[in-house]
């Protein structure tokens, strides 16, 4: 025993220098090549040279086609590079991805799920500068400035959903309500949703709701931010989403909208509450669109006509056909390890601005993906997909509208959006009111991250 | 006597060992070398996942180190921000809270059964093996169950308070108010019956004959226990003690399914704490110094138990 106490010692000191050792390895290392890779600019064209292997990394590859659609489409532009997807489980994938890049064992191409951590890799130098690549992009593409940081760009968006609200037709008419036409504001949507609750609920059945807004802090809080005149996670002060709650409150208690609590203990999903016809209405990204596609194509959802219209708005300024709608999301795109290889680096820059080119998302508007760039053409290949809406006003929702990001690109947002969601779980359960979960989140967001 | 046969081993020691000294050495250094050949998987194991990221840990909480590149150091900064930290105070208070609530009620529960369970009774092994499902069970499944239990409108459990005469039953863990309870009450039920059979292997030292003198002696079933049972399990329960008070402060799992840390910050529990500033908000120099704050208030409290405990045997 009193020998192998020293021994202990020895090997602790030695694991930990190790240890030290190792992690001043890697971080010296991954700063030179920001830069000097930086500086090489993309001069075999989009293709690069030579035969070229990339990795990119994804998650969810059986239900996201999307990575192999773009590996596979560019590798037939350009034969000599081969990409390969490497899977990240999901839910963690921001975790993973982070630990793979604090290990030098990232991928070369780093998908950018969460435009929240952005900042993180960029202030950990694990991202390469590809600000030159912009003037190669089509002027018309969404979500560049979610992957700008002090004037530099560090990503390129190839996928940008966005909120709308979802309606199931059928139910509408059993109602005799008139569907959304683009004009709404906010009070419109909750009369509709109260219209709508009290005549389908009239037979009797007290499962059907007028809408279905989820029990994620966006939900409610993405509206907020973005349309309210004082609206901003980094205001400091959160009275705008006053308004925002009292209508969601009102839903709940009159029962035009299944309450928070039943959601969060029985786990419902939106998919379900929706494919099932639960709710006539949803709002929800559209990335549900591919999703309820497919799960009518497999009888996961019900069978029942339904479109989609430009979520509703905070006043009459901005409703009509001829306004552009305001609406929330988050871009998903492309950076580049900064520990890349040289001479792989011509043919990833070239991978980041064929995925935001219009030949690419037209390839994953023909998968029921929203791609960054949504033009007329590529609008028409999204809409020509088999069980997809054909009206109008669906067409104009998907095309028209001013999405502002979700999470501004800062370090302090994870900390901020943690912060909100509290007050959001707060409220929406009603254990604390309105004013005071406002005032304690703006008490919150003074203290712990020093903002206001 | 004693010193007789010290004194009669002494020269005999002496005389025997210069022809035996070397041998003596080389198997001791042999068994040491066998020992050491024994330990040394899972010590390697250890040393790497354990030990190394626990010393770690001691550095990084003075420095602000995000995951990448260099940390730099802020001495004491990470340690004064949590004393002024009103969300570290509400999770502290929140374990507080679950634990000097969770301990005496899983103990005495616990305790409980592992008497009922020690009768002769028919199909003992059957409700034995029963108490002990909870904790052999998913901790994801156990959460979901329970969250459709505690559902405020649809649940079972309201039902049958609704059906008893309560007009307004509790919503669980929809409630600032009940949510901890809630907590406590899935924590209380998974954990009472492993800690069972701790229990029920100590019953089974208690000796008969002491009952049977306390019996002879006039002693009621009460006082059988109170003098008999409890003395003579102090050790198992202070084993218990000691494991549940660990186990409590750093309770996570069941928080972070059931209720993750709401509504509000209602049960935001010290590891949750961590995680969140870790994970989340990639805080990990923060992160740690709350760790360590969660590790000197085990110690610590930890350290209280063996002193009450000796003093009590003594």
């Amino acid at each position: 025993m009193k020998r192998s106490i020293p021994a202990v010692a020895a090997l602790a000191a030695v694991a930990s220098l190790a240890l030290a050792a190792c992690s001043g390895g890697t971080s010296t290392a991954s700063q030179p090549p920001a830069a000097s890779a930086g500086a090489t600019t993309a001069s075999g064209g989009l293709c690069g040279t030579g035969d070229v292997t990339l990795t990119v990394s994804g998650w969810s590859l059986s239900t996201t086609p999307e990575f192999k659609k773009l590996a596979d489409a560019f590798h037939t532009k350009c034969p000599n590079v081969t990409v390969q997807v490497k899977e990240y489980d999901a839910s963690n994938y921001s975790t993973l991805i982070t630990a793979d890049l604090a290990a030098n064992a990232g991928p070369d191409i780093i998908t950018q799920k969460e435009v929240k951590y952005v900042t993180t890799f960029v202030s950990g130098n694990q991202l390469l500068d590809v600000s030159d690549l912009t003037s190669q992009l089509d002027p018309k593409l969404s979500g560049l400035t979610s992957y700008q940081v002090n004037g530099k760009q560090y990503a390129i968006p190839y996928r940008q959903d966005s909120w709308v609200l979802f309606y199931n037709k059928n139910l509408f008419d059993k109602a005799k309500v008139a569907y959304p036409d683009g004009t709404w504001t906010w009070d419109d949507y909750v009369k509709a949703a109260k219209s709508l609750a009290t005549a389908l609920q009239a037979g009797g059945n007290s499962s059907v709701f007028g809408t279905y807004e989820h029990s994620w802090q966006s939900t409610l809080q993405g509206f907020a931010n973005a349309q309210a005149p004082k609206g901003g996670i980094l205001t400091g002060d959160y009275s705008y989403m006053k308004p925002y709650y009292e209508r969601a409150l009102d839903l709940q208690n009159s029962k035009a909208q299944v309450d928070f609590g039943s959601i969060t203990t029985n786990k419902l999903t939106y998919q379900g509450q929706f494919g099932k016809q639960q709710a006539a209405m949803m709002p929800m990204g559209s990335w549900y669109v591919a999703t309820l596609i497919a799960q009518q194509a497999s009888g996961d959802a019900d069978k029942f006509n339904w479109g989609f219209a430009p979520i509703p708005q905070y006043d009459s300024s901005t409703t009509g056909t001829d306004k552009t709608p305001v609406t929330f999301g988050d871009p998903t795109g492309f950076g580049i390890n900064a520990a890349i290889a040289k001479s792989k680096v011509a043919a990833a820059k070239g991978f980041l601005v064929f995925a935001a080119s219009t030949d690419a998302a037209k390839a994953l508007a023909g998968i029921g993906i929203t791609p960054a760039l949504t033009t007329a053409d590529v609008a028409s290949t999204y809409f020509a997909t088999p069980g997809a809406p054909t009206d109008a006003l669906s067409k104009f929702a998907w095309t028209t509208h001013k999405t502002s990001p979700e999470n501004v690109t800062d370090p302090r947002t994870a900390q901020v959006q943690s912060i909100l969601n509290d007050a959001h779980t707060a409220i929406m359960s009603g254990s604390s009111s309105i004013d005071a979960a406002l005032a304690q989140a703006k008490q919150r967001v003074h203290d712990e991250v020093g903002i206001g | 006597m004693a010193s007789f046969t010290i004194d009669d081993a002494g020269p005999r020691a002496r005389s025997v060992q210069p022809r035996r000294r070397r041998p003596g050495a080389k198997l001791k250094r042999r068994n040491t070398l066998i020992g050491w050949s024994f330990i040394l998987p899972n010590f390697i194991g250890f040393a790497l996942l354990t030990l190394v990221p626990v010393l770690a840990l001691f550095y990084i909480s003075f420095t602000n180190w995000n995951v990448f590149g260099t940390a730099k150091w802020l001495g004491l900064a990470n340690f004064r921000r949590l004393v002024h930290d009103a969300s570290f105070r509400t999770a502290l208070w929140n374990t507080v809270y679950y634990s000097v609530v969770h301990i005496p009620l899983t103990l005495v529960i616990s305790l409980a059964l592992a008497m009922l369970l020690n009768r002769k009774l028919r199909g003992v092994a059957f409700f034995r093996t029963a108490a002990f499902f909870p904790y052999i069970t998913s901790v994801v499944a156990i959460t979901t169950v329970w969250n459709l239990l505690f559902s405020p409108k649809y649940g079972p459990i309201n039902d049958v308070l609704r059906f008893v005469g309560i007009a307004n039953p509790p919503g669980w863990t929809t409630s600032a108010t009940w949510a901890m309870p809630a907590v406590i009450i899935v924590g209380t039920w998974r954990e009472m019956g492993y800690y069972m059979i701790l229990f029920l292997a100590g019953l089974q030292t208690v000796p008969r004959e002491l009952y049977e003198a306390a019996r002879m002696d006039g002693a009621n079933a009460w006082k059988r226990f109170r003098h008999v049972t409890i003395p003579c399990l102090r050790p198992t329960t202070f084993f218990v003690t000691v494991m549940l008070t660990i186990g409590s402060f750093k309770v996570f799992d069941i928080i972070l399914l059931m209720t993750n840390g709401g509504p509000g910050q209602a049960t935001l529990v010290l590891s949750q704490f961590i995680y969140n500033t870790g994970f989340v908000n990639y805080q990990f120099g923060y992160a740690s110094a709350a760790s360590i704050a969660l590790f000197v208030i085990c110690i610590a409290v930890t350290i209280v138990q063996f002193v009450v405990n000796k003093r009590r045997a003594a």
